[in-house]
């Protein structure tokens, strides 16, 4: 992809009004072809092309005032040329970021098919005046779902908006003959639901879609606050008041053209929190489609909690060598999503510290054999399994989630050790369940059960679910110390790396000691620093001084 | 498959609304008392009366021609043939709309159609036979009537309404125009015109009360030469038919009471909505206590099946309200997200001057507490107003001070009901002075004024030096 964008104009001129766009989306342009009329305060001139290719879309429109180095459409397929002496150096920044183009190649009309009495279609409805056709940014329902009437079934990217289309069938879904990204016309059947409603709970649409790849264009950070919605605050809305026998008079009506309140009212925008940006505060097109946008993303993010949304463009890397893009996988996705709002909610503290297990070692290579009769293999992870759920026991802010919203802090009372694991298919969490009740090697068994599990594929849901804290053990593939991420809901997680013998100044020398380093990210909102260095030195005494543990744990 | 709409009233509104669902794709039965639609507005109101206005236009011009050497002479006025070209013009545009409406397929069903359920409706036709016709969809667009006073309502051909008087059943010698509102002084203005000497009473203390005074005192030193006598806040409290005309009581504002006689009386106190005989009470249509259906802002009414548009919903009474309203009814039955919600809905008088009006008035800006500047420019200070001899007229602005945005817009003088489309426009862009400034506008045209005064605000119209206060 390459941009087009307004190039040096002569000198002291930054601006220019554009006259007429001589080019449109869809267009084949080649190298020095007229594409705009632009008018300074010089001159009228024709600007050629220093692209060549299919035009993607052209950002902005005749009579719009363009600055120097604005970028202006994109084109794929281009051959990039050398930048000649007329093609912009520096500029301003275009006030909105260039888009990543929705797929709008392949068109894939589902057709209507013979339907069964008891059947009933979804067609996608009218979306307003002149619109035919829209892509499908996201399917709010599945098969074997439930729809109620109003319920929003799809996401749309029309030409003027992204819109969430609410349903007018009721009935169970046996059918969805469209995917995400294509584009259907209007009365289009979208999905067909059967009448006989089953109470079934309805998956969420997030767990049943493998990862989109289609991306919402980006309104820049600028754009968006201009346009903060402020849609649950119930604004006073304009009255209709009769003076008299007079017409009716509008207080406080926003100043938009009928055509634009009438869009506006269609895609369920209410006009008089738009701010206008035309003069005298004229609400155009564009804000109520910006401000639809900006809606538009503001529930997504309320809805999802996804913060990662405002993504920055990626550039085009063909530009600097070979690349090849592979569907995320779903673990891939849910890790990612996960663990991005874990960060971004939580406030993040890394205690470090080191265990000394020369002892440790020492029995466990005394012990291996009688472990290995009971068909396990006594490890370290196993032995902070059980130390960590008597942790819990002395510290229980440990064993807690936060509730911001009731602003509660929920403490467990069970005892359930989460251990992070490296699969051929990405990383997943089975949990020992109630681990102050087992012993060292039931938790050995229990781990390596699970763990199997894990990755030949066979975990549940269950084994995954219910942890109070998490061990993340990369010890065996080495390093010094890391920084992990705390599985939200719970609060605390404990990472090991590598044991190394160490020099050890001990009554007046130096001796060699095997020191496990040790680091646990808690969440600040409900530890205390202090508490947070309290707890990990109980953990490194437990390990240090096992009598102790006994007695005390 | 599609809906069943039925129209009541063949209206501006209901012919609207009728024409729309057709096109939509709607199986569409428009129900009227006439033979062809057309409603009050082209049988009884708006078309008939312009056309007499025209003619009263041509008389006064020829008129003031002598001024300017041209001498027409007496006008010889032969009633019948004008009564014709009023008729004439009625019957081709009423024809118009029923061919309009036959080639939309439209079942036109004339008769008088009433209510016996939410879902159906029975017309009684001229035969006395009766048709009970099934919908999905009923809009109800019977308009209004015009409003009487029982006290004053005697039984004499003398006593006009805007119906009769528009029949021109005689040219009066002397008339009394009962209510100093847009239907009593177009009427008056006609008659005036033709030779009768016209009178009128009105109860509020100036005519047209909801017009601003700057605009209408224009009309009013106009109509004060060409009328006999403008009576204003006193009333007619007696009236008795004699031998050759009306004796009418009049009380003026000191409670004085002074008899006078009248070769006939024009009563035009205003219009009550038309819901008698639709059986309503079959429905679960609600109706205000002065008697106006209650309608949201879809235009739908308490019953789910029943829409009402134009007069039947309330002020203002005018056609181009019920047309609009007609399309978006029937749009928020197509199940499209739409509301009525016009920022202006422009008002005009086709008097001379005519008089006419968008968005706010000066006294609802007063009234509300509203914020406004005003730009006001006289036509005196128009080229093309001084070639009509015609320097009475006014183009005013009102403005947000704030974002100078235009607010509303009057104008009076000749031509003011086609100047004040621009205004309309306008407003509804949400246009502000600057636009209306910058905007070319004809010359020379009257259209110039409302640029003029929008460079006024400024303080740099090219024909009125006024230095810029700010």
């Amino acid at each position: 992809m390459k941009d087009f964008k307004i190039p040096e104009l002569g000198e002291n001129i930054s601006s220019a009004t554009v006259i007429k766009v001589l080019v449109k989306a869809g267009d084949t342009i080649e190298l020095d072809q007229p594409v705009l009329e632009l008018e300074t305060d010089k001159a009228t001139i024709e600007v050629p092309s220093d692209v060549s290719g299919k035009i993607i879309e052209i950002k902005i429109k005749d009579g719009d005032v363009v600055t120097i180095g604005q970028v202006i459409f994109s084109v794929e397929f281009t051959e990039v040329i050398a930048q000649n002496a007329v093609s912009a150096s520096a500029g301003t920044t275009p006030v909105i970021e260039p888009v990543a183009e929705l797929n709008a190649g392949s068109v894939d009309v589902p057709q209507k098919t013979a339907t069964v009495p008891t059947e009933q279609d979804f067609l996608l409805p009218e979306l307003g005046e002149n619109i035919t056709t829209a892509t499908i940014i996201k399917i709010l329902v599945a098969v074997g779902g439930t729809v109620e009437i109003d319920q929003s079934v799809l996401e749309l990217e029309t030409d003027k908006a992204t819109i969430e289309v609410p349903s007018t069938v009721t009935g169970r879904v046996t059918e969805v003959l469209v995917n995400e990204g294509d584009v259907i016309p209007v009365g289009a059947v979208v999905f067909k639901v059967s009448a006989n409603v089953e109470a079934q709970v309805q998956v969420s649409a997030a767990l049943q879609t493998t990862a989109s790849v289609v991306q919402t264009p980006i309104i820049t950070e600028e754009k968006v606050e201009t346009f903060t919605p402020v849609n649950n605050v119930p604004a006073e809305s304009p009255k209709v008041i009769l003076v008299d026998n007079q017409p009716p008079v509008l207080l406080n009506a926003a100043p938009a053209a009928p055509s634009v309140r009438r869009l506006a009212r269609e895609i369920g925008v209410d006009v008089n929190q738009v701010k206008g940006s035309g003069p005298g505060g004229r609400i155009l097109l564009d804000d109520v489609k910006a401000y639809s946008k900006a809606l538009h993303q503001q529930r997504n993010e309320m809805q999802h909690i996804r913060v990662e949304q405002h993504q920055e463009p990626l550039p085009d890397f063909t530009k600097f060598g070979e690349v090849e893009s592979q569907p995320m996988s779903n673990i891939r996705y849910k890790t990612a999503e996960h663990l991005s709002y874990a960060w971004h909610t939580i406030p993040h503290v890394t205690q470090f510290d080191k265990a000394d297990i020369t002892a440790l070692e020492e029995f466990r290579k005394n012990y291996a054999k009688t472990a290995e009769k009971q068909g396990v293999k006594l490890t370290v992870t196993a032995i902070l399994v059980k130390i960590i759920a008597s942790a819990l026991k002395k510290f229980p802010q440990f064993n807690a989630s936060v509730d911001m919203q009731t602003k509660e802090i929920i403490y467990k009372k069970y005892f359930n050790i989460g251990i992070a694991v490296d699969t051929e298919f990405g990383l997943i969490v089975p949990v020992i369940k109630n681990a102050e009740k087992l012993n060292v090697i039931d938790i050995s068994k229990e781990i390596n059960q699970l763990a199997e599990r894990a990755r030949t594929k066979k975990a549940s849901i269950a084994d995954m679910q219910g942890g109070c804290f998490t061990i993340t053990n990369l010890g065996g593939i080495g390093g010094t110390a890391f920084t992990p991420i705390i599985n939200a809901p719970e609060v605390a997680i404990l990472g090991i790396s590598k044991g190394n013998i160490e020099p050890v100044y001990i009554n007046g020398k130096f001796e060699p000691r095997t020191m496990l380093p040790l680091s646990l990210s808690y969440d600040h909102r409900v530890i205390d620093g202090a508490d947070g260095i309290r707890f990990l030195r109980w953990v490194i005494d437990a390990i240090e001084n096992p009598m102790k543990f006994i007695i005390e744990g | 498959m599609s809906q069943n709409i039925v129209v009541i009233g063949g209206g501006p509104g209901g012919y609207a609304a009728a024409f729309y669902a057709a096109d939509l794709g709607m199986n569409v039965t428009l129900v009227d008392l006439e033979k062809n639609p057309g409603g009050v507005c082209l049988y009884r109101g708006c078309i008939p009366s312009k056309a007499l206005l025209h003619v009263a236009k041509l008389i006064n011009e020829a008129k003031d021609a002598k001024e300017w050497g041209v001498d027409f002479g007496e006008p010889q006025i032969d009633i019948d043939k004008l009564r014709g070209f009023k008729n004439k013009v009625v019957n081709k545009l009423t024809g118009g709309l029923g061919i309009l409406s036959k080639q939309r397929k439209i079942n036109f069903v004339q008769g008088r159609a009433k209510f016996i359920s939410s879902d159906m409706i029975e017309v009684s036709k001229s035969d006395s036979s009766t048709e009970q016709i099934r919908f999905d969809k009923a809009i109800i667009a019977t308009g209004s009537v015009i409003a009487t006073i029982p006290a004053l309502q005697i039984d004499s051909p003398r006593l006009l309404n805007s119906t009769t008087a528009l029949d021109l059943p005689a040219i009066p010698k002397s008339l009394l125009v009962v209510g100093g509102g847009y239907i009593g002084l177009e009427l008056g203005s006609v008659y005036a015109a033709l030779g009768t000497k016209v009178s009128v009473v009105e109860f509020m203390d100036r005519l047209l009360p909801g017009a601003d005074q700057d605009l209408v005192s224009h009309l009013q030193k106009r109509i004060s030469a060409s009328f006999d006598k403008i009576m204003l806040q006193s009333k007619v409290v007696e009236m008795k038919e004699v031998a050759d005309g009306l004796t009418v009581k009049i009380e003026n504002k000191d409670k004085q009471i002074e008899e006078q006689h009248y070769d006939y009386v024009l009563m035009s106190i205003g219009r009550k909505p038309q819901t008698a005989g639709l059986g309503l009470e079959n429905t679960r249509v609600q109706v205000n206590e002065r008697g106006w259906v209650i309608a949201d802002n879809t235009l739908k009414t308490n019953d789910d099946n029943i829409y009402a548009i134009g007069d039947i919903v309330g002020e203002p009474m005018l056609a181009h309200k019920a047309s609009h309203e007609g399309r978006v009814a029937v749009d928020a039955i197509s199940g499209k997200k739409v509301v009525f919600e016009p920022l202006a809905i422009p008002a005009v008088v086709f008097t001379d001057p005519e008089i006419a009006w968008a968005g706010i008035t000066e006294n609802q800006a007063n009234a509300k507490g509203i914020k406004f500047e005003l730009a006001k420019f006289p036509w005196a200070a128009s080229g093309r107003a001084t070639t009509l001899d015609r320097s009475d007229g006014l183009t005013k602005l009102i403005i947000d001070p704030e974002t100078e945005r235009i607010l509303g817009i009057g104008i009076c003088g000749p031509g003011a009901g086609e100047l004040i489309a621009e205004g309309v426009l306008a407003i509804e862009m949400g246009a502000t002075v600057k636009d209306l400034a910058l905007t070319i506008h004809p010359h020379p045209t009257l259209s110039e004024t409302l640029m003029e005064a929008a460079e006024l605000f400024y303080g740099h119209s090219s024909h009125i030096y006024k230095p810029a206060k700010h």
